[in-house]
């Protein structure tokens, strides 16, 4: 592989652009939420029930082995350091169908947090 | 960290691939994604590089668009990013949750579903919602970023070319960085001039104007698309499908006006078929609901009420008219008389009058008794070739634009065409025309007509459906027939528009005053008439090549009406604006040192109310009309704090907010005593429809229709029926009492809009009875106008503080001004 070293570069952003920027940011924010608010307020919650098919296989086992993968997935999560990151099912729909893909998400991340303490406690019990 | 950044490394493709980030052109598919918005699809990183949030974050938020997919190769494959519950697409909104006690993750909007109690008590873990967008980056596991050495050997862009191209791109979406720098972009437009060579060289500096405002227009409107529409049927008397929706509008975005054209969309679900019909907009009620009057009423999922989208669909209708215009000017020697043509231009021409015998009375049977400076205005037009009439606030200007038509009228020279720029003065104008006993034809556009008018029975479409049955039986049978059927045969619709048109001719022919606006005046429906006689009101109002529709016709006497020392014409394309196409052509006639006939007494305000205006703005010219007697409010027992001045300066010092939008301002101390100074005047007997409140900013407007309907001590009613409402929409209107918000109250960032003379001219001209007017001296003292306004008020002992009910004077120091405008 070729190296190449390039001197580390120094981000310098300007304090105006940014105000400027996070003004606009917030900004559409604010309106996104409170265009919303006015909007679907009693729309009922359609499908949230995660779908069976889901759980089938050996999807307990919440530290990322067990799972019937793409090969190489298992070891590259354990190359990256076993408990860096989690894989995880995102639920998603397509059209009126639903799906599961897998992603890796890191162990630190707030998301999995109460999952994982929750299976700790557990656990203990 | 695992990238697949090897393949995007191959030699050349890096700037080829589709989806390479437009900013920087890095390729990897796990990095980038692409803005889904219909009319930009573009790719961008998640890189940070030399700014202050990700390269599609910087996106999203400088072109406000607000939904992405993932790319094909990326670990969730394509993939519009959406709420998983109610299908949501913006990603402002969205963000993760995951299950309770699975490794199941879903995305979610926060607004309503993650609130949404029913959620609760399954299986999701809502206390973890995880924000898509988080610290200016798209989450970093769901999109990569690029690597330190993908990011090296990508384009260093600036926050500042970020910006340059984003700005491009509304007008050129398919720009690119390389066009930042070919000569041209950045080129400011020629100016326009006070005098021309020849009709070309006004063209080669109008057309490019013209086309600028064009494009800024159609990026404009074409970017407003809704989703998640909620609608509400109906059906009109015509028997034609209208759906009603709330539009939110936020400052310098869309706003519709009746006859806009709009698309409706449903993407379809399990029981209905995707769907979509344009429609016109009939109808803008006070609540800011849409009534939309649809084209075809097949089909349409009436069962369905939300989840629509809507997009504007844009119309090049009123600039290809200004551009004919031009070229006609240019092109036809008999578009206009000699004369004209090189006074336009700026030429020096020999003066020239009107032969023609003056009545003996210049007013006219159906109009109100002239005065003085009305009587010499009517007098000396029917004299001149060209003439400017200023017409300053309630100096009846529409009457005396009445009497002039007449006099033409009947001086024989053939029909009278009487334009402006807005629908609402043509409807007046023609109204008071028709009295006078002409026979008055009002031409308005298609897609107006279902939108109601005050003169209805005067317009073209109304006379055709209501000839005489018998007269016209072919046509009223056909017109019947399509009315209940929907539509023709195509043998029989071929003889429908022939005798349709046949008709149209007929009638407009027999008219004396064809009233339309100045856009409308090139309608084919008049393409083969000559006009010789040609009176524009609200001139300055209208840009040169909108006024010029109207004059190519044929025009051998001029006579623009209008105040330049109120609001000129709206241009939305600053770099147009700059150039000079906001100048109309009156002010331009005025600097080339046409001088205009001013009306000098007015008719609308108390006496202490034109005080101050007329001092400033017309040289102390303005004379009164009324009396206080006639502007004293007959038991209404409202606490003016100097008796016989219904007027006072009620100081404020909340400060200022930017508004939701992020574009306007509001000020929620202002809102508030707005609210108590509303509800005063109710309680005293003054009754809504008396009350208008104005505002300069979009933001405030809003606020304070929201706080009145839920803080208004009195019934909400009430407050519903009071008109709230810009200082640029009120131009050319009045109410009974004004309350005038300022909003501005910072301490550096200057006034903004209050900075323009002519709206605050516009502003306190506006009430009969009397003025409160809400603001921050210690601000607004700063611009040398405002400076005048609050001494005068000071005075007059009107300048005041403390609550409602005990005013007391203020001491509030004043700011010494600086001593230029703007
Ligand atoms: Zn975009
Ligand atoms: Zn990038
Ligand atoms: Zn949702």
């Amino acid at each position: 592989d070729e190296e190449v070293h390039v001197r580390q570069r120094v981000i310098e952003v300007d304090p105006q652009e940014e105000a400027e920027f996070e003004k606009e940011l917030r900004a559409l924010m604010q309106e996104s939420l409170d265009s919303r608010k006015l909007e679907l307020r009693a729309r009922p919650t359609l499908n949230m029930m995660i779908p069976m098919n889901v759980f089938e296989g050996p999807t307990k086992d919440h530290h990322g082995r067990g799972f019937e993968g793409e090969s190489g997935d298992e070891t590259l999560d354990e190359e990256a350091g076993g408990s860096k990151e989690v894989r995880v099912k995102v639920l998603v729909k397509r059209g009126n169908k639903q799906q599961t893909k897998q992603m890796f998400i890191p162990r630190d991340c707030s998301l999995v947090q109460s999952t994982k303490q929750k299976e700790a406690a557990e656990l203990e019990e | 960290e695992e990238t697949g950044d090897d393949e995007s490394y191959e030699f050349g493709k890096r700037d080829f691939a589709e989806h390479a980030c437009r900013y920087c052109g890095v390729t990897n598919p796990a990095c980038v994604v692409r803005c889904n918005v219909p009319s930009c699809r573009k790719w961008f990183c998640n890189s940070r590089g030399n700014t202050s949030g990700s390269h599609i974050v910087n996106h999203l938020v400088r072109a406000k668009h607000k939904e992405v997919c993932l790319h094909k190769d990326s670990p969730l494959g394509e993939t519009i990013l959406e709420c998983y519950n109610c299908g949501c697409r913006n990603v402002f909104l969205l963000g993760f949750i995951s299950a309770k006690t699975d490794s199941v993750v879903v995305l979610l909007c926060r607004e309503p579903c993650l609130s949404v109690n029913a959620l609760k008590d399954m299986n999701w873990d809502l206390s973890q919602w995880c924000p898509l967008i988080d610290d200016r980056c798209f989450l970093q596991w769901l999109v990569k970023v690029p690597s330190e050495q993908e990011q090296l050997r990508a384009r260093q862009i600036s926050a500042q070319q970020i910006n340059k191209v984003e700005e491009l791109w509304k007008t050129n979406p398919d720009a690119t960085l390389e066009d930042l720098e070919k000569p041209g972009v950045d080129d400011e437009p020629q100016s326009v001039a006070l005098k021309y060579e020849d009709a070309y060289q006004y063209q080669n500096v109008f057309a490019p104007l013209i086309k600028l405002e064009a494009d800024y227009d159609k990026m404009m409107k074409e970017s407003q698309s809704k989703d998640n529409l909620t609608i509400r049927w109906d059906i009109g008397l015509n028997k034609k499908r209208i759906a009603y929706f709330v539009f939110p509008k936020e400052d310098n975005e869309l706003r519709l006006v009746p006859g806009d054209e709009l698309r409706l969309r449903y993407s379809g679900d399990a029981a209905h078929p995707a769907w979509q019909t344009v429609g016109h907009v009939i109808k803008l009620t006070a609540q800011e609901e849409v009534a939309l009057e649809l084209r075809a009423s097949q089909g349409v999922p009436v069962d369905v009420n939300h989840g629509f989208s809507v997009d504007f669909v844009w119309k090049s209708t009123s600039f290809d008219r200004m551009q004919g215009a031009m070229k006609t000017f240019a092109v036809d020697e008999t578009s206009v008389s000699g004369y004209i043509y090189h006074h336009l231009l700026g030429h020096e021409v020999e003066v020239q009058m009107v032969r023609n015998t003056l009545p003996r009375r210049f007013g006219a049977a159906g109009l109100p008794e002239l005065n003085a400076s009305q009587i010499f205005a009517v007098k000396s037009v029917l004299q001149k070739p060209v003439s400017l009439i200023q017409g300053p606030p309630g100096t009846g200007k529409t009457v005396t634009s009445a009497a002039i038509v007449y006099h033409m009228a009947k001086q024989g020279q053939g029909q009278v065409l009487v334009c402006a720029p807005s629908n609402v003065a043509v409807d007046q104008l023609a109204e008071k025309i028709s009295a006078t006993g002409l026979k008055v034809v009002r031409i308005s556009a298609k897609s107006r007509e279902a939108v109601s008018s005050p003169v209805e029975h005067l317009t073209l479409h109304y006379q055709v459906r209501h000839l005489d049955a018998s007269e016209k039986s072919e046509l009223h049978k056909l017109q019947q027939l399509k009315d209940e059927q929907g539509e023709l045969s195509s043998s029989d619709e071929k003889k429908y528009k022939a005798l349709k048109r046949a008709t149209e001719r007929e009638i407009s022919q027999s008219a004396d005053v064809i009233c339309c606006t100045c856009v409308g005046a090139g309608d084919p429906r008049l393409a083969n008439f000559r006009f010789r006689q040609v009176l524009i009101d609200e001139s300055t109002q209208s840009t040169e090549p909108e006024c010029l529709i109207p004059l190519v016709l044929g025009a051998k006497q001029v006579v623009l009406v209008g105040d330049h020392c109120q609001l000129g014409p709206v241009i939305m394309c600053k770099k147009a604006a700059r150039a000079g196409l906001a100048q109309s052509l009156f002010e331009r006639l005025v600097l080339l040192g046409v001088k205009p006939i001013r009306l000098q007494v007015q008719y609308r305000m108390h006496p202490s109310l034109s005080e101050f205006p007329s001092n400033s703005f017309y040289e102390g010219t303005l004379q009164n009309g009324v009396t206080i007697n006639e502007r004293q409010s007959q038991g209404i027992d409202f606490p003016w704090p100097v008796p016989n001045r219904p007027m006072f300066f009620y100081v404020q010092m909340g400060q200022e907010e930017i508004s939701a939008s992020g574009t306007s301002y509001l000020n929620r101390t202002e809102a508030s005593n707005v609210e108590k100074i509303v509800t005063s005047f109710l309680k005293s007997g003054v009754v809504p429809s008396q009350i208008g409140v104005i505002t300069p900013y979009e933001g405030q407007r809003a606020y304070i229709v929201n706080y009145m309907s839920r803080n208004g001590a009195l019934r909400q009613q009430l407050y519903k029926e009071i008109e709230v409402a810009s200082v640029d929409s009120f131009q050319g209107r009045e109410k009974d009492y004004i309350i005038l918000s300022c909003v501005r109250s910072n301490e550096h960032q200057g006034i903004g809009f209050l900075n323009d003379p002519r709206r605050l001219n516009v502003a306190l001209t506006r009430a009969r009875y009397g003025i409160v007017i809400l603001g921050n001296p210690k601000v607004l003292s700063k611009q040398q106008l405002w400076n005048g306004l609050l001494t005068h008020y000071k005075e007059h002992e009107c300048l005041v503080e403390g609550p409602l009910n005990n005013l007391k004077q203020s001491m509030v120091q004043f700011q010494k001004p600086k001593k230029i405008y703007n």
